[in-house]
């Protein structure tokens, strides 16, 4: 009794606080991870699930999924799209950012107002992009007939190619607040002085952009990036409403090809193998996140 | 001087009209949705389309209140319950957890730490199929119970992280001065420190909600009724039974963003400190 009194009377007080919540995290979060590895070694369908099975195929399930064209296709989109939509969002978020760095009264509410698109369910995004890139009713394909650059409706959301693009143009909206606000606090960080005296040696705007912006920027570039690309990279619900993988699984991602695999096929294990090539590739970037924004120090 | 003022008010101007197109173009496709609910089924379909509604139809909205085979009103209150209730465990799990984390320097803390920066980054396709086996055992699939539980592991680690900056700048004097008045760790903690973190309380808060509302995959995997569906699910079940039905769906839609609006409308502050700190969605 007394040991124990010795071992909550300090620092250790702090862990009764702690504790409740990581109690909760490791019951629904770590358990299911270790969980769903063990899965992707078994077979499990939707006879033995909930009952379990004994019954290990170890590497089946991977070496299965690399000779399935479904899921390197699915990856090489997810790697596509991520990267696709990481630079134009980035582009465009920082455009805005500098824009709205500049002295005017409407700066800051419509910099605040911008923000909403990043608010938004998913699903209702997917709809609303959905509509906008509908064939018949579809306002793209009416902008584009006035401006005669098309003259027959493109079917955007059923041909392979711009069903991807039409993916690409609505995450992109989702991600610009983000970018956007994410650089534009990283702007108000630049000591002012250092762009006075840049004036004063004559420095132009190009040249003061990429010798003092940009540099300084680098810590929140970076952590942007990142962050962008773990966001972007596990994709479900914006990808499942507006295709669902389709079409002719042309725009599967591993998200929405483990979720078909699992609940739409009930082939949980190997829908639990796509989820962990997802856990790996993710967890190798969060590390790298990790290093670059703690440097070592207190995370 | 005098030209110099001239020309900052010129810029004002030039700046204020770019901004505002900038704003039409961005805002556009939340614009197109709420017209779209508010017209016929006609006059969607008309050709060129018409940018306003030209007959104001609020039949979309009114229909889900009569009949009811999706009923969106009930989905928005499973959506508003699941939501609110994954937000009070996050809270109330997350307040002390990040306070442990930021004020006492126990061994486990970094491993702790770090593994509620992991949680943040993981994909849903992971907890899914285990968590769906789980919640079968515990005899809480099919309710909202499961979609609470499912919904409240992403307020958590995000929470933790933001609150852990709010406690960790609090000086230590007034922790002390509260124990001086007899307060015990738990007191200090309650009466002094938490309503000091109060805005970072309200970032937790505001996020868990908005995560939760947001949700699609707990909601449409661990829910199977319609009737117990959160919104979002619904909005995708009806999509799929009545596609074109655009003026529906489209009033689905604006219902379903009513209470971020409210959030965006009156806590807008909040939602500036929650993204910059280091969020990831979803």
């Amino acid at each position: 009794m007394a040991k124990l009194k010795k071992f909550f009377r300090y620092e250790n007080v702090g862990l009764l606080f702690v504790l409740p919540a990581f109690l909760y995290m490791l019951v629904f979060v770590g358990y299911p991870i270790i969980r769903n590895i063990i899965l992707s070694f078994q077979d499990v369908n939707a006879g033995n699930l909930v009952r379990g099975t004994k019954n290990f195929i170890l590497f089946d399930n991977y070496m299965e999924l690399f000779q399935d064209s479904v899921f390197t296709n699915s990856l090489w989109n997810t790697l596509r799209y991520t990267v696709l939509c990481l630079v134009f969002q980035f582009v465009i978020g920082f455009l805005l950012a500098l824009f709205f760095s500049q002295r005017f009264s409407l700066a800051k509410p419509v910099r605040g107002i911008l923000l909403v698109p990043w608010m938004i369910p998913v699903t209702v995004t997917a709809l609303m992009f959905k509509l906008l890139f509908a064939t018949d009713i579809g306002v793209i394909n009416f902008i584009l007939r006035s401006m005669h650059l098309i003259n027959k409706n493109i079917e955007w959301l059923t041909t392979p190619g711009t069903a991807m693009f039409a993916l690409i143009c609505a995450n992109v909206w989702i991600g610009i607040p983000f970018n956007m606000i994410l650089i534009s606090t990283g702007l108000t960080t630049i000591p002012k002085e250092l762009y006075e005296s840049a004036s004063i040696d004559g420095a132009g705007k190009v040249q003061t952009f990429f010798k003092i912006t940009l540099p300084l920027l680098k810590p929140t570039i970076e952590s942007v990036l990142i962050l962008g690309f773990i966001y972007t990279f596990k994709v479900y619900d914006l990808v499942y409403v507006m295709t669902s993988g389709g079409p002719v699984n042309s725009t599967h991602m591993l998200s929405t090809y483990s979720y078909k695999l699992s609940f739409e096929m009930f082939k949980y294990s190997k829908g639990s193998a796509v989820a962990n090539v997802l856990l790996v590739i993710l967890l190798v970037v969060g590390v790298f996140y990790i290093k670059v924004t703690t440097d070592g120090e207190d995370a | 001087m005098d030209e110099e003022k001239r020309l900052s008010r010129k810029k004002n101007i030039l700046f204020g009209i770019i901004s505002a197109v900038l704003l039409c173009i961005l805002l556009f496709p939340l614009y197109w949705a709420l017209i779209t609910s508010l017209k016929t089924e006609q006059e969607i379909f008309q050709n060129p389309p018409t940018f306003y509604p030209h007959v104001l139809n609020t039949k979309s909205y009114a229909a889900q209140v009569e009949t009811g085979d999706f009923n969106m009103f009930r989905s928005f209150a499973n959506s508003f319950l699941i939501s609110v209730g994954a937000t009070v465990i996050a809270v109330l799990l997350a307040v002390p957890a990040s306070y442990g984390i930021a004020k006492y320097h126990f061994k486990a803390r970094k491993v702790m730490l770090l593994s509620f920066l992991v949680t943040q980054m993981l994909p849903v396709s992971v907890l899914l199929t285990p968590m769906f086996i789980m919640f079968k055992n515990m005899h809480v699939y099919n309710t909202w119970v499961a979609a609470v539980l499912a919904d409240a592991t992403i307020g958590i680690p995000f929470s933790v992280l933001i609150l852990k900056n709010y406690f960790a700048s609090i000086p230590k004097d007034l922790e002390e001065a509260a124990y001086l008045d007899g307060c015990n760790k738990f007191g200090a903690f309650v009466r002094i420190l938490i309503p000091i973190a109060k805005p970072g309380v309200m970032v937790c808060a505001i996020f868990s909600f908005l995560y939760a509302w947001g949700d699609l995959a707990y909601g449409m995997t661990f829910i199977l009724d319609q009737e117990k569906r959160p919104i979002t699910a619904g909005i995708f079940n009806f999509m799929g039974q009545y596609g074109t039905k655009w003026s529906y769906l489209t009033a689905f839609a604006v219902v379903t963003i009513i209470p971020v609006a409210l959030i965006f409308i009156f806590m807008q502050k909040y939602i500036v400190s929650g993204m910059t700190s280091g969020a990831v969605k979803g």
